[in-house]
C-alpha cells in the first residue's frame, strides 16, 4: 500500500454529500485494488514512485485568485476556471446561450442532484485507479447540459490550473441531449509541485455532435492524471483532439464507448515531450453496437531521456458487426536515450468488421538533415521541416481554425526548443 | 578565397586524405580528377562539414576565416555550396519550401531582407526553366522520385538560386547523357564571373570540354600528386593514370 493512497482513503471516508453512494463504491474498489504493482498492465511503463510516498497535501491553501486566464485568440469561449481544485468562476455571472446550462456540483438543487448522480461514474469505467480516487474525493466540479436540438456555437472552456503544492480533484459531467451540438475545451496546466486529477464524462445523445479538445499542458513537477470518457448513442458524432506535454507524471485515459449504432468517432492525439518528461496516453475504444466507425491517430515526438507510453485498445464486441476501426501510432525519437512504449491492441469478437492498427518509431534521418544544413538552413529550422510535418498534419485537421492557429506556433516553438542528441 | 593547407582526414577508422594542399583564388575554376577511392568526394564532404568526416591535421581558410570553426549551415550561408553526387530524397518537404528556406537563410547572413513568396516564386521559376526541369518539380518533395539526371539538374538549380561564392561540384556529370551534361555545364557557365570560384570533381574529361578549367589537379592516395592546366585532363583521358606510377597502370580515366 502507499502512504498517499492510505491518506486518500482516510480523507474520502469523511466526505459526506449526495454522491455518497457512488463514492462508497469507489472506495470499496480502491481498497480491493490497492496500489498498482509492476504486474499491473495499466501502469507497467509509468512509474508512480513520485506519488506513492507523497506527503499529504497542504491543508491551508493560499486563497485561489481568479487571475485572468489567457484566452485563445479568436475563440470567444465561455470560461470556467478551477485553480488548485477550487472553482473560482462565478457561474451565476455567466451569460449562457439558450439551450446551455452549467451548474456547480456543490450548489446543486434537488433536481440537479438527481441528474448529476445519474451521470457521475456512468461513462467512466471503474478500472481507472485515479478515476476512483476522483470519484471518492472530488469536491468541486461542474455539470453541463445541452438541451435537445440546441446548437451551441460558443465553445465552453474548462481551465484547470495547478499553482501550489496540493492535491486537487475536479470533475466535469456533460450531458448532451439528442440532436444537440457543442464544443468543449478541457485545458490544464501547471509547473509547480502538485497533484491533480481531472476526469470528464460525456454522454453524447442520439444524433448529437461534440467537438472536443483536451490540452494537458502540465510540465516539470506538476503531476496530473485524468481522463475524458465518452459514450456515443445512435448516430452520435465525436471529434476529439488531445495534446499532451510531459511532466514528472502526466497520464490521460480516454474511453470512447459506442453505446448506440451508426456512431462516428475521430480522435487525434499529439504529444511533444521535452527533456526528461513523461506522458502516458491510454485509450480504449469499445464497439458494443453495430455499424460504428472509429479513427484514432496518435503521433508524438520524444526528446532526450523522455518517455512516451501509448496504449491503444480497440475492443469489438460480438454484436458490433460492420464496425470500421482504425488506430495508428507514430513516434519520432530525438535521442537514443528517449523511450517509447507503444502497444496497439485489437480484440475482435465480431466477424464482419474492418480493422487496422499500426505503430512505428523512427529516428532523425542524418542524411536528410545534413542536406538541409548544407544549404544554409539553421539546424532548428531543418529539424522542424523534417520532423514537424507529421504532427502538423494532425494540427491541420483541427476543425476550429482559431484553435489551429493558436496551437501551431505553440507546438513548433516547443519543438524548436527540444534538442536532438 | 579558399586555402587548404596540409589537410589530413579520416572516415570511421580509415584515413582518406593525406596532406592536401590547394589554393583557389576568386574567379578560378579548378578541376580535380583521380582514380576511384582517391579521396575526391571525401574532400567535398570535409569542406562542407559532413558528420563522420574527421579532420586529423591541417587547416582550411575560407575568405580568411577558419572553415573548421564554422557549423555546416554557417559554411553554406557564408557562400560554400556542395552539389551532391547523390542528392538526398526528402519526401514531405517540398522543393519550393526547401529552396525558399535556403535562399532566405543565406540572405539573412548577408543582411538582406527575406524574399516574399511571390519574389521567390519568380526567381525559382526562372532557375527551373534554365535547368530545363518542368515547373511542377518545384512542388514535388525534395528529389522525391527524380531520376539521376533530374537530381543533378535540381542541384544546379539550387546553385543558381543560392549564388554561392565557392561551388564544389561532386561528379555532377556522372550518369548524364550528353544533353543533360550540356544543361548542367551551361548552368555552371552562366554563374562564372571574376568573383566566384568552382571546384569541379570529375572522373571524366568530357565535362571539362564544356566547363573550361583554369587548373587541373590529380588526386591519388589522398594527395594532389600533379597539377597543370586543361591539357593535363586530356593527357589523363588519353593515357589513363599510368604516369602516376606502377600501381596505377591499367587504371582508366
Amino acid at each position: 500500500m502507499s502512504q498517499w493512497l492510505n491518506k486518500v482513503i482516510d480523507d474520502a471516508t469523511k466526505v459526506q454529500d449526495y454522491l455518497a453512494p457512488v463514492r462508497q463504491q469507489a472506495l470499496e474498489h480502491l481498497r480491493a485494488e490497492g496500489w498498482p504493482t509492476g504486474r499491473n498492465e495499466a501502469w507497467r511503463f509509468t512509474p508512480l514512485s513520485s506519488l506513492k510516498e507523497r506527503e499529504a497535501a497542504i491543508d491551508q491553501l493560499d486563497s485561489a485568485v481568479a487571475s485572468k486566464v489567457e484566452s485563445i485568440p479568436g475563440v470567444d469561449s465561455i470560461d470556467i476556471v478551477f485553480i488548485d481544485g477550487q472553482l473560482v468562476s462565478d457561474l451565476s455571472a455567466l451569460t449562457l446561450p439558450a439551450g446551455l446550462q452549467i451548474h456547480s456540483l456543490t450548489n446543486a438543487t434537488q433536481t440537479q442532484q438527481t441528474e448529476i448522480t445519474a451521470l457521475f461514474g456512468a461513462v467512466k469505467p471503474t478500472r481507472h485507479l485515479f478515476g476512483l480516487v476522483n470519484d471518492a474525493l472530488c469536491q468541486q466540479g461542474i455539470y453541463i447540459e445541452v438541451q435537445q436540438s440546441a446548437k451551441i456555437d460558443t465553445p465552453v472552456r474548462i481551465v484547470n490550473l495547478a499553482t501550489q503544492d496540493t492535491d486537487a480533484h475536479t470533475r466535469v459531467l456533460v450531458n448532451m441531449q439528442n440532436n444537440s451540438q457543442c464544443s468543449i475545451i478541457e485545458y490544464g496546466s501547471g509547473t509547480e509541485q502538485s497533484f491533480t486529477t481531472a476526469f470528464a464524462e460525456y454522454r453524447i445523445g442520439e444524433s448529437a455532435s461534440l467537438e472536443h479538445y483536451r490540452f494537458a499542458f502540465f510540465t516539470e513537477l506538476a503531476k496530473q492524471v485524468g481522463g475524458s470518457h465518452f459514450s456515443l448513442h445512435d448516430n452520435a458524432r465525436l471529434n476529439s483532439t488531445l495534446v499532451g506535454y510531459g511532466s514528472e507524471l502526466s497520464r490521460v485515459d480516454v474511453d470512447i464507448i459506442h453505446a448506440g449504432e451508426h456512431a462516428k468517432a475521430k480522435m487525434n492525439a499529439i504529444y511533444l515531450l521535452g527533456e526528461g518528461e513523461l506522458f502516458d496516453l491510454h485509450s480504449t475504444i469499445e464497439h458494443a453496437m453495430p455499424n460504428g466507425t472509429t479513427e484514432e491517430n496518435a503521433r508524438g515526438i520524444v526528446g532526450d531521456r523522455a518517455r512516451a507510453v501509448f496504449n491503444g485498445r480497440i475492443h469489438i464486441h460480438r454484436d458490433a458487426q460492420k464496425t470500421l476501426a482504425e488506430l495508428n501510432n507514430r513516434n519520432l525519437l530525438l535521442s537514443r536515450r528517449g523511450i517509447i512504449n507503444t502497444k496497439p491492441e485489437l480484440e475482435i469478437y465480431a466477424d464482419d468488421v474492418q480493422c487496422a492498427h499500426g505503430a512505428t518509431v523512427a529516428e532523425i534521418e542524418e542524411q536528410a538533415l545534413y542536406y538541409l544544413l548544407s544549404r544554409g538552413i539553421k539546424r532548428s529550422k531543418a529539424l522542424v521541416m523534417l520532423n514537424f510535418g507529421f504532427i502538423q498534419e494532425l494540427v491541420n485537421a483541427i476543425p476550429n481554425p482559431a484553435i489551429r492557429d493558436w496551437l501551431l506556433p505553440l507546438l513548433s516553438k516547443r519543438f524548436e526548443s527540444m534538442e536532438v542528441k | 578565397m579558399l586555402k587548404i593547407n596540409n589537410l589530413h582526414a579520416r572516415v570511421e577508422e580509415k584515413t582518406i586524405l593525406n596532406g592536401v594542399n590547394l589554393e583557389i583564388k576568386p574567379g578560378e575554376v579548378h578541376a580535380i580528377m583521380g582514380p576511384n577511392g582517391a579521396g575526391k568526394s571525401t574532400l567535398g564532404y570535409v569542406l562542407s562539414g559532413r558528420e563522420g568526416y574527421e579532420v586529423l591535421e591541417g587547416d582550411v581558410t575560407f575568405n580568411n576565416e577558419a572553415l573548421f570553426d564554422m557549423e555546416i549551415e554557417e559554411r553554406a550561408s557564408n557562400g560554400l555550396f556542395l552539389a551532391f553526387q547523390y542528392p538526398v530524397e526528402i519526401p514531405g518537404v517540398s522543393n519550393m519550401e526547401f529552396m525558399k528556406e535556403s535562399v532566405n537563410a543565406v540572405r539573412e547572413q548577408q543582411g538582406l531582407e527575406p524574399l516574399s513568396a511571390a519574389e521567390f516564386l519568380k526567381s525559382a521559376k526562372e532557375a527551373c526553366k534554365q535547368v530545363q526541369l518542368p515547373l511542377d518539380f518545384l512542388k514535388r518533395g525534395v528529389n522525391e522520385g527524380f531520376s539521376g539526371g533530374e537530381k543533378k539538374r535540381n542541384e544546379i538549380m539550387q546553385m543558381i538560386l543560392l549564388k554561392p561564392s565557392l561551388c564544389i561540384l561532386d561528379e555532377s556529370d556522372s550518369g548524364l547523357d550528353i544533353d543533360a551534361l550540356q544543361v548542367v555545364a551551361n548552368g555552371v557557365n552562366s554563374q562564372r564571373d571574376d568573383k566566384r570560384s568552382f571546384i569541379v570533381i570529375t572522373h571524366y574529361q568530357r565535362l571539362l570540354d564544356f566547363i573550361k578549367p583554369d587548373f587541373v589537379h590529380i588526386l591519388a592516395n589522398g594527395k594532389i600528386v600533379k597539377s597543370g592546366d586543361a591539357s593535363l585532363a586530356l593527357k589523363v583521358e588519353k593515357e589513363g593514370y599510368a604516369f602516376l606510377g606502377k600501381e596505377f597502370e591499367g587504371v582508366e580515366a
